[in-house]
């Protein structure tokens, strides 16, 4: 039997989860929670829908004149 | 005019392939690393001189490469480890910094600010330029492993290879970086609201 609230849990465990760190036991007791939790869902989506955000910021292409600097720099034969 | 054997012609046309293959993958996978570069730089000039700094070095270092392991992780390790030579860390220590919010901070901060109760409509309230601002003003040591994972999907044992720390040391600045990134992201997203 846990002390601690099961929310506080599961706000604990959203980063390992998301990171699939969790045990498997871990993740279960997760999802069960979450499945009935509300409150707790929304915030594990918003999480997802964040990392991706974060994950999109990045992907400003690079410059086709970087590529072809970087390609001038390989050795001479 | 010096002779050269057969069998010395034929161990440096084969030493002359090998190059040429490495710089094409090295090259092949610019784009990859460029997502790092420009994610532990300031601005975009500091990301390309970077990259160029990394792939001089990686094309001059060639032959310490094995070939068969993580170029990508190799060219990596180059790129933060000469983003570490540049001494742009001389600022304050990161982990002095006060900060502990739980998890769901971003979420119910936003949420109370927009009136929002939808987690889609709370996420419309942030943009990638919300995001890109928050990054850059997370402390690089954390930065570099959020960059790394979170946008370069590298392990945690890939990123701790690459920056030479522990794994233990990459989940806990893992840990940090995410949170300042929120807090950060807190105060552009909801200040602009």
């Amino acid at each position: 039997m846990t002390a601690v609230d099961p929310c506080d849990w599961c706000e604990e465990v959203l980063q390992p989860y998301l990171d699939r760190e969790l045990t498997d036991a871990e993740r279960q007791e997760a999802e069960a929670h979450l499945d009935g939790c509300k409150y707790c869902r929304k915030r594990y989506k918003f999480e997802e829908g964040l990392r991706r955000l974060v994950r999109q910021a990045a992907v400003e292409p690079m410059e086709p004149a970087l590529k072809q600097r970087l390609s001038e720099l390989r050795l001479e034969l | 005019m010096s002779e050269t054997s057969p069998n010395e012609a034929r161990r440096l046309a084969e030493g002359a392939r090998e190059r040429v293959n490495f710089e094409e993958e090295a090259l092949a996978l610019a784009d990859q690393v460029y997502r790092v570069a420009r994610g532990v730089s300031r601005s975009k000039e500091e990301a390309e001189d970077l990259m160029q700094e990394t792939y001089a070095r990686a094309f001059r270092s060639w032959q310490s490469y094995t070939p068969g392991t993580n170029l990508r992780a190799w060219l990596l390790r180059i790129l933060t480890n000469l983003n570490i030579d540049r001494g742009r860390r001389a600022q304050r220590a990161p982990d002095q910094q006060p900060l502990e919010e739980g998890d769901y901070f971003l979420y119910n901060r936003l949420e109370a600010a927009t009136g929002e109760t939808e987690e889609e409509r709370v996420l419309e309230r942030l943009s990638q330029d919300h995001v890109a601002e928050a990054l850059s003003a997370v402390p690089h040591d954390f930065r570099d492993v959020v960059v790394l994972v979170d946008i370069g999907d590298f392990s945690y044992a890939d990123a701790a290879q690459i920056l030479d720390v522990p794994i233990g040391t990459v989940m806990s600045r893992l840990h940090r970086g995410r949170r300042i990134l929120k807090k950060e992201l807190a105060d552009v997203a909801v200040d602009s609201q």
